[in-house]
């Protein structure tokens, strides 16, 4: 069972894991079944998109923000309800390969994202592109060592 | 919008599939029910095959449809500075 720690801590703000969130890189990519098809047909694949996940424990599935699945033209596969104190709308869902390097896990295919507007930086410049949610989560153990500014993930 | 007549689709013979295929993933395109799938790569697989890069719809066949719940999110927690 590989272990994982991902110290959130830099020289200027000192610890990042208050202020920032639990952040993992990430990597977001067409889906290997549609990468395939283009390939046959000589369609230009998009190059991966290069990221941070926040890990979001309050989130009952993972969300990538959507313009990065467009700009990886990928088609929405669904619509489904979403649930918030704010209210209830709607979100499309989309396929998408993941890549977690730092966690030397690559190529997950992920059968079901949901597609929102979520990118945003932190105050150490790192651009978050996905929440990662409970449906990825329960395959993890995860410590939030806040003292000492560390996540551990393991698998 | 996106996916409209095949959302539409769906809901005029979810019956007939919760009978048949309850906990599967149907692929529809158009008006037109192409296969249940044990899981949603599969059937993702299946709809690239048959129609490549055009849009398809993929839902989980259930009595009570998949709802995405994120407190955080909407509350704009993720950006709160104290």
């Amino acid at each position: 069972m590989p272990v994982f720690d991902f110290f959130h801590w830099n020289q200027q703000q000192g610890d990042t894991l208050t202020d920032s969130g639990p952040l993992i890189q990430v990597v977001v990519s067409m889906p290997a079944a549609l990468e395939e098809f283009c390939t046959k047909k000589g369609y230009q694949i998009p190059a991966p998109i290069p990221g941070y996940a926040l890990i979001d424990t309050g989130a009952s599935a993972t969300a990538v923000d959507e313009d990065i699945l467009q700009q990886l033209s990928v088609v929405p596969i669904d619509l489904m309800p979403t649930a918030t104190p704010s209210g209830d709308g709607k979100s499309f869902v989309y396929p998408a390969k993941i890549t977690f390097p730092g966690l030397n896990l690559t190529d997950l295919a992920m059968g079901r994202v949901i597609g929102s507007k979520l990118k945003w930086q932190t105050i150490d410049n790192k651009e978050i592109i996905m929440l990662l949610g409970r449906d990825l989560l329960r395959y993890f153990l995860m410590i939030y060592n806040g003292p000492g500014s560390t996540l551990t993930l393991s698998y | 919008m996106a996916l409209e007549q095949e959302l539409e689709h769906f809901a005029s013979i979810k019956a007939d599939l919760l009978k048949n295929h309850a906990g599967k993933f149907a692929l529809i395109k158009g008006t037109e029910f192409i296969g249940a799938f044990d899981n949603p790569q599969n059937a993702y697989q299946e709809g690239v095959n048959r129609f490549g890069r055009e849009s398809f719809l993929i839902k989980r066949i259930s009595e009570q449809e998949e709802v995405y719940r994120n407190l955080g999110l909407s509350l704009g927690l993720m950006n709160a500075r104290l």
